[in-house]
């Protein structure tokens, strides 16, 4: 019987090759487009994460109590094992260790004197270990404006407006004079490999950003950050699995008598972040609902028309004996396998194009003057188990209502009158 | 005009078919309009905050003041001229001296840029008002994030650290007379704000500030070498950028709505040109150009567009109005890094928005109506006539 | 009319003690004599009581007069061979580990001395009392045992870090000790205690001085003076930016 309608579907085109493109294109679109607000209202989430916040964040008390001002004489001591532990105890997500500090930059001149001096917020994330990923989560390499990234130990970027202020090229040397974890006033000497754009005035007036080892050198904080981040491997903040981890997390090693011992908070724990995560769930949904509905409504006409389409051949076939409801029958289970098979071709066509917006992005540079830090230029879509879903839904359910609304006119209308449409 | 007539009339008669076609674009109407106007909200609101709140309508600034440079803050003072001070007493320049101090909530040391404002200045939403005192006390007043991250309310007294122009040392103790909430970080964090005459008294700077704030009607003053005009536009280019930034991402949900409204329209065209061959031929035996038939054809689809932007009124004008009158909920998520951004949105339907999204998507819609119909010019008229499939 | 006459009495009896006290300015500069000097050379130790760990730097400090000192660390390793060089009122730092030598300006100059309660600036301050200062004796105190005069000092200058003053200053050594540092305003800002006095040639000196930030919480810092020598003969090359490199 299936492949008696098969055959039927694949030798007459009229009846499948519309609906089949309709339906595969429709769902192509649902899928494209879910994936792609959940990857857009999921990157302000992920923007401050990556910057900021992690999905989790692990502080000393007395650090978080302050984190506004990043007291580095309350850093964590120890990273290392605690690196190590974390990683173990929680392998569904990533850790890295930041300092974020306050400093000055002072580039000399050729007898080493002063030659220009400028404050500076500091950020030392790993560059240099081989691994990329603080690199990318910072959005570096593609808002790199002049030289290169950091290869080597004592490399370091400055925002390049910062850079330019300072009179400072790549490769040449300046010092960087800050307060150790003891308070000590200390210097260090970087070589600037190169400067990058941030898209804030804030951070381009003074920015730098090295690796964490030279800064850890730099402020005499062997073994110590100021903060842990913790990622999901999976890359999508989910905040039941975050405040589930940091709740095992604080179990084990907060204590309340020891203002040094390290907390967990999560994303949404951190500034206003809490509201931001319930809210953008809230218009994802929205839109998305909304774009559903319009698309199964789109479908529903899709299958009526489909069905209406048939009309005249239904009369013929009605005429020649068959039974209403067989012929009925026949119709929903056509477009069962059309449904079925355009839901398939869209999801894959719409996967492919949600897999390439997830992977490559969309660059939006063109529209926009320069790429940088705080305003990346590209965007991501982001698939979730939900694109799957939210594609098959309008696809296939609801060519299946319009199909059947349409086919009830089977019902209403005389066999002659069937009949008559085939002549028209 | 009769083509109009009649067109609407077959689509009408299409019943369910033409109404699903019409709430689809309906809903594309509603949610390019809602999302553009969302962002046109987010912008306004963003810089009526930023012009309410910090800038006004342009600064000056001392010609050594950096905002980002807090070493300049010594050498950034001056006594204004005398057609400045005359524009500040009518207050047209709201003079605000800005300083470096510590202060010491919780027995540890905060270093803070301490502000000096005129109490009775009406150009800044700042509540300035709290900072006039009779009782010989410093009131002073706090954003809400540095509140916050001091552990600082209202009623308590906090120890601020200052070194006057002579470099001497002095402390006293602050009355916070009042915590601001507002969308303007750089109102806000790592500050606190005095009153203008208490801070000069307290420095030794009687008469001196760091920048002027032009008021709305402030008249042109005469350039002075001392002061660096800073216009509004400079001022609020970060905000624009994002928000600009932020439009880039609705093109391409803006571009998906469309397709998915020109999916829906093409559907059905080709259906309509399938099924309705032989009123297409009779229209042509009536005497009608095929051009004509394809126009009807064409107007019938594009009419789907104005219906939906009727059916969109209906229920999109209460709706979005709610919005507009009741704003929506929205996180305060870059406040960290600089950008205002309020809890609330009131989106903004400008009239160029709502006749811009009409036309572009009537016109998509007529160019896919369109489409399907070049294939009427095409048919042989007496077989189409006799309803025989081409 | 009882009130007024008791209110009388006390203030005539209490001017009748203040006559007793010594003069201020007399008072000043024997306090000077023994805590200034020409120039000195003195090896230091400073405890740094922090809120998490203490820990202590060695230094070496050549002055002459107020206006120029040349520091170098001893210890900890990290810091051995970093020099500071003050003349007038800028200040240098040279560290080994980068050979940069740079002037410390602005808002660096109130960063707190290696974690210590003490900022660059405090260091640079002009320490001499007499001539700055207005001194008057207010009354009696015993620290530790020693009968202190109690003197309060009102700055006569206006560029000076502390307008008010108080010293407790004991009265056979002439030697302050305890100092506290107020802000213009009355607020106490600053404590020093000065023990362990000791004759060192013809003069009384503290080998031990506690600085206490007093708006911080904290044990505050404490400088141990291990060696020192006045008014030897200090070769002027050692002020140059040029032996911080040496």
């Amino acid at each position: 019987m299936i492949r008696f309608l098969f055959k039927g579907l694949i030798r007459d085109r009229n009846r499948s090759l519309l609906p089949f493109l309709v339906t595969a294109i429709g769902v192509m679109l649902t899928v494209v487009f879910h994936a792609w607000i959940t990857g857009v209202i999921n990157n302000s989430i992920e923007f401050s994460a990556r910057f900021s916040s992690g999905h989790v964040k692990i502080m000393t008390q007395a650090y978080a109590d302050n984190a506004a001002q990043t007291p580095n004489d309350l850093a964590i001591i120890g990273t290392d094992t605690l690196l190590e532990a974390v990683s173990a105890a929680y392998p569904e997500m990533d850790f890295a260790s930041r300092i974020y500090f306050a400093g000055l930059i002072d580039v000399p001149d050729s007898t080493g004197e002063t030659r220009a001096q400028g404050p500076a917020i500091g950020i030392a994330i790993d560059l240099l270990s081989g691994n990329n990923e603080e690199k990318e989560r910072m959005n570096i390499p593609s808002s790199l404006r002049r030289g290169r990234l950091p290869a080597t130990g004592k490399e370091a970027l400055l925002s390049d407006e910062f850079a330019g202020k300072l009179g400072i090229s790549p490769g040449e040397t300046f010092t960087l004079v800050g307060t150790s974890m003891l308070g000590e006033l200390t210097m260090y000497n970087f070589i600037l490999s190169g400067t990058v754009d941030f898209g804030t005035t804030a951070l381009d007036r003074g920015t730098l950003i090295a690796d964490l080892s030279d800064v850890r050198e730099a402020l005499n904080m062997a073994d110590a950050a100021g903060e842990v981040l913790g990622f999901f491997k999976s890359g999508v903040y989910a905040e039941e699995e975050a405040i589930e981890i940091s709740e095992r997390f604080n179990a084990r090693y907060f204590s309340e008598d020891d203002e040094f011992s390290p907390v967990m908070k999560t994303l949404s724990m951190q500034n206003n972040m809490g509201f931001l995560v319930e809210y953008s769930g809230k218009l994802q949904n929205i839109l998305i609902a909304v774009f559903i509905l319009a698309m199964s409504l789109i479908l529903w006409n899709a299958g009526l028309l489909g069905g209406l389409r048939r009309y005249g051949e239904f009369g013929m076939r009605l005429a020649i004996g068959e039974e209403k409801s067989h012929v009925y029958k026949t119709m929903l289970l056509e477009s069962l396998i059309i449904g079925f098979f355009a839901s398939v071709t869209g999801l894959a066509f719409g996967m492919l194009i949600a897999f390439y917006l997830q992977e490559k992005g969309v660059d939006l540079g063109m529209m926009m003057k320069n790429a940088s830090i705080m305003m990346p230029r590209v965007f991501r879509a982001q698939i979730t188990p939900w694109t799957w879903v939210a594609g098959f839904i309008p696809g296939f359910l609801s060519t299946q209502i319009g199909t059947m609304l349409a086919g009830a006119g089977i019902y209403k209308r005389q066999t002659a009158q069937l009949f008559k449409e085939l002549e028209s | 005009m009769l083509a109009l007539k009649l067109a609407l009339r077959n689509l009408l008669g299409a019943g369910l078919r033409t109404w699903l076609n019409v709430i689809v674009l309906s809903f594309s109407f509603i949610i390019i309009i809602w999302t553009k106007g969302l962002l046109a909200g987010w912008d306004r609101q963003a810089r009526n905050d930023m012009i309410e709140w910090e800038v006004g309508q342009g600064q000056y600034w001392q010609s050594n003041y950096d905002p980002y440079d807090p070493f300049t803050l010594n050498e950034s003072h001056e006594t204004l001229p005398e057609s400045y001070r005359s524009a500040a007493e009518a207050n047209l320049l709201v003079p605000v001296l800005i300083t470096q101090g510590s202060i010491y909530p919780q027995g540890r040391m905060q270093p803070v840029l301490i502000k000096g404002i005129p109490p009775e200045q009406q150009l800044l939403k700042l509540p300035t008002g709290l900072l006039s005192s009779d009782d010989g006390d410093i009131p002073g007043i706090l954003g809400k994030s540095m509140a916050e991250s001091t552990g600082l309310s209202e009623g308590d007294y906090v120890t601020v650290r200052w070194r006057d122009r002579n470099g001497t040392f002095d402390a006293t103790e602050v009355r916070i007379a009042g915590i601001f909430e507002t969308t303007v970080p750089s109102v806000d964090v790592g500050q606190v704000w005095l009153a203008l005459e208490d801070l000069q008294k307290m420095m030794l700077m009687p008469g001196e500030a760091t920048i002027l704030v032009r008021g709305s009607n402030a008249v042109a003053l005469p350039a002075d070498e001392a002061w660096v005009v800073k216009e509004q536009k400079e001022l609020l280019s970060d905000i624009e950028n994002i928000i600009k930034a932020k439009g880039m991402i609705g093109v391409i949900i803006w571009g998906i709505l469309l397709m998915m409204a020109m999916l829906a329209v093409f559907d059905t065209q080709v259906l309509s040109i399938f099924r309705r061959q032989k009123e297409i031929g009779t229209y042509i035996a009536l005497g009608m150009t095929r051009r004509q038939v394809v126009g009807l054809f064409t107007t019938e689809g594009a009419m789907h567009s104005v219906l939906a932007a009727l059916v969109g009124a209906l229920y999109g004008i209460p709706l979005l109005t709610m919005q507009a009158l009741r704003g929506v909920a929205i996180p305060v998520s870059s406040s960290d890094f600089g950008i205002a951004m309020a809890e609330r949105l009131y989106p903004v339907y400008s009239l160029s928005l709502i006749v811009g999204t009409v036309l572009i998507v009537m016109i998509v819609t007529t160019i896919v109506s369109y489409w399907p119909s070049r294939k009427i010019a095409k048919l042989n008229p007496t077989e189409a006539l006799r309803g025989r499939m081409q | 009319m009882k009130k007024l006459i008791t209110i009388l009495l006390l203030t005539c009896s209490l001017m009748t003690v203040s006559a007793q006290y010594p003069d201020g300015k007399q008072l000043l500069e024997r306090i000077d004599r023994n805590m200034s000097s020409e120039n000195r050379i003195f090896t230091s130790s400073m405890i740094i009581y922090g809120r998490r760990t203490t820990h202590t730097v060695k230094m070496k400090t050549w002055t002459a007069g107020e206006k120029k000192s040349f520091t170098e660390y001893l210890f900890p390793a990290r810091e051995q061979g970093t020099k500071m060089l003050k003349l007038e009122e800028q200040l240098w730092i040279y560290s080994p580990s980068t050979d940069r030598i740079i002037q410390i300006a602005g808002h660096m100059l109130r960063q707190s001395v290696m974690g210590s309660d003490l900022s660059y600036e405090d260091l640079m301050e002009d320490n001499r009392l007499e001539g700055q200062y207005d001194a008057k004796v207010t009354g009696t105190e015993v620290i530790d045992g020693n009968q202190c005069w109690v003197v309060e000092l009102k700055a006569v200058v206006p560029e000076i870090a502390y307008q008010g003053m108080k010293l407790w200053v004991d009265q056979e050594r002439n030697i302050p000790l305890r100092e506290e540092m107020y802000a213009k305003g009355g607020t106490l800002l600053k404590r020093t205690e000065l023990s362990d006095v000791q004759r060192i040639g013809n003069r009384w000196y503290p080998r031990k001085i506690l600085f206490r930030d007093m708006l911080r919480d904290g044990k505050g810092t404490e400088f141990l003076i291990e060696d020192i020598e006045f008014n030897v003969q200090i070769p002027e090359h050692i002020f140059s930016k040029a032996s911080l490199k040496k």
